[in-house]
């Protein structure tokens, strides 16, 4: 991991939340690589431990948050609660979900209900 | 329950339940049903707490008739009977009579055919039925007289068997007007555990949202979110309840609901009960469309 380029940029996050390393590393490359997201940062939320990336999607121009976690992980609504209550003006984020292949499904979470576009 | 009730209750207090009543003579099909209704327990619990509804134990509300109220039955069974044997012997009569002024129509008799037609059946009342024996014999065979007096031709008449017992004299119902009293008397017991609370209470909440709700077993989740009427609209949600907001999901249980909403194009609703804050919290899930 440390001779990846994206090593240097993460590095002072994964330091802080080591377990969570694997994911957010996983994440971030596919994001920038992969789906070319614009204006990527990574930020930590502090109360609930998480590291998130926020960057802007390139067919719709919008910004958005990126929540990396593992399938192993154990969620909760009230853990989803303290995420949206740290992000304040937010009202939905990206779940990554990566697995032990390094396989990533990107789910939308949204506060509320919030009907699908069709 | 008569229709015009199940029709009251979808369109007055936005309950639905299933109609899980069949044909008679198509028993093997799920596109035509009617009564029963049956209503999911949260809709039961909903209906019994806004007092629209209440409940009936029918196992001790069906008494023993008297004598006088068996007679009265009866007596009144016995003149169905009789006037609808009189409706067919009219209906039959004026069939005649119209056989016989415009002569011969689509497989109609005519006059003669009619006249030979009495004269067979009465020969054959006369005569005695016989039978053959297992040495090949043919013996006069041994019918009850009743049925002998019944092979002159006998209207059928249909018997009419009630769906309810509301009708007999005999049938006091057992009412219970709030879910206590109900609990109680062990006749009904829902919710008793926190699942079941949580599953009513976000029912609940969801309906006083304005939503039709439904049974959401056939999209792998608790409840079916519509709009509006089901008749007119596909649902828009599949809502999952968690216990407790601390309930821990799996990564993989938001890929498995998220995925079969897209597919369907519904949102998958993840929702809890929180006892303390006495409210509920809704997430929605969808999948993101890249990755």
């Amino acid at each position: 991991m440390d001779s990846h380029p994206s090593h240097s940029t993460l590095l002072p996050h994964i330091t802080k939340y080591p377990h969570l390393a694997g994911c957010v590393f996983q994440v971030y490359n596919d994001i920038l690589h992969a789906q070319r997201w614009e204006d990527l940062e990574t930020l930590a939320l502090p109360t609930c431990g998480r590291i998130v990336l926020k960057g802007t999607r390139p067919e719709t121009k919008t910004v958005h948050i990126i929540m990396p976690c593992n399938l192993t992980e154990s969620l909760s609504l009230n853990w989803l609660s303290s995420v949206f209550g740290e992000l304040v003006e937010t009202s939905e984020i990206y779940l990554a979900i990566v697995s032990d292949d390094s396989s990533i499904v990107y789910y939308r979470v949204s506060k509320g209900i919030v009907k699908p576009p069709s | 329950m008569c229709f015009s009730d199940a029709a009251e209750l979808r369109s007055k207090h936005r309950i639905c339940g299933t109609l899980s009543g069949t044909l008679p003579h198509l028993t093997q099909q799920n596109f035509f049903l009617g009564l029963p209704l049956l209503l999911m327990p949260e809709e039961v619990v909903l209906l019994v707490e806004n007092e629209v509804a209440v409940l009936v134990d029918d196992t001790t509300s069906v008494g023993e008739p008297s004598s006088a109220e068996l007679a009265e039955w009866d007596e009144v069974r016995k003149q169905q009977v009789s006037k609808e044997i009189a409706l067919w012997h009219e209906r039959d009569s004026a069939r005649a009579a119209l056989e016989i002024t415009t002569g011969k129509g689509k497989g109609r008799l005519s006059e003669e055919a009619v006249q030979k037609r009495k004269e067979r059946q009465e020969r054959k009342a006369r005569e005695v039925p016989r039978e053959l024996t297992l040495d090949g014999e043919s013996v006069p065979k041994e019918i009850a007289l009743d049925a002998q007096a019944e092979t002159h031709s006998q209207p059928n008449y249909t018997v009419h068997i009630p769906s309810t017992s509301l009708s007999h004299a005999w049938y006091r119902p057992s009412i219970y007007e709030d879910l206590h009293s109900a609990s109680h008397a062990g006749l009904w017991t829902y919710p008793r555990t926190p699942e079941e609370v949580a599953s009513c209470r976000v029912f609940r909440d969801l309906w006083e949202k304005g939503h039709f709700l439904g049974s959401g077993l056939k999209f792998g989740g608790d409840f079916l979110v519509y709009p509006g009427d089901p008749l007119r609209y596909h649902s828009h949600f599949v809502a999952s309840v968690l216990t407790f907001p601390t309930s821990p999901i799996r990564p993989m249980e938001v890929v498995a609901h998220g995925r079969l909403g897209t597919a369907t194009k519904k949102a998958h609703l993840l929702c809890s009960w929180d006892g303390g804050k006495q409210e509920v919290t809704y997430f929605s899930i969808e999948w993101a469309g890249f990755g």
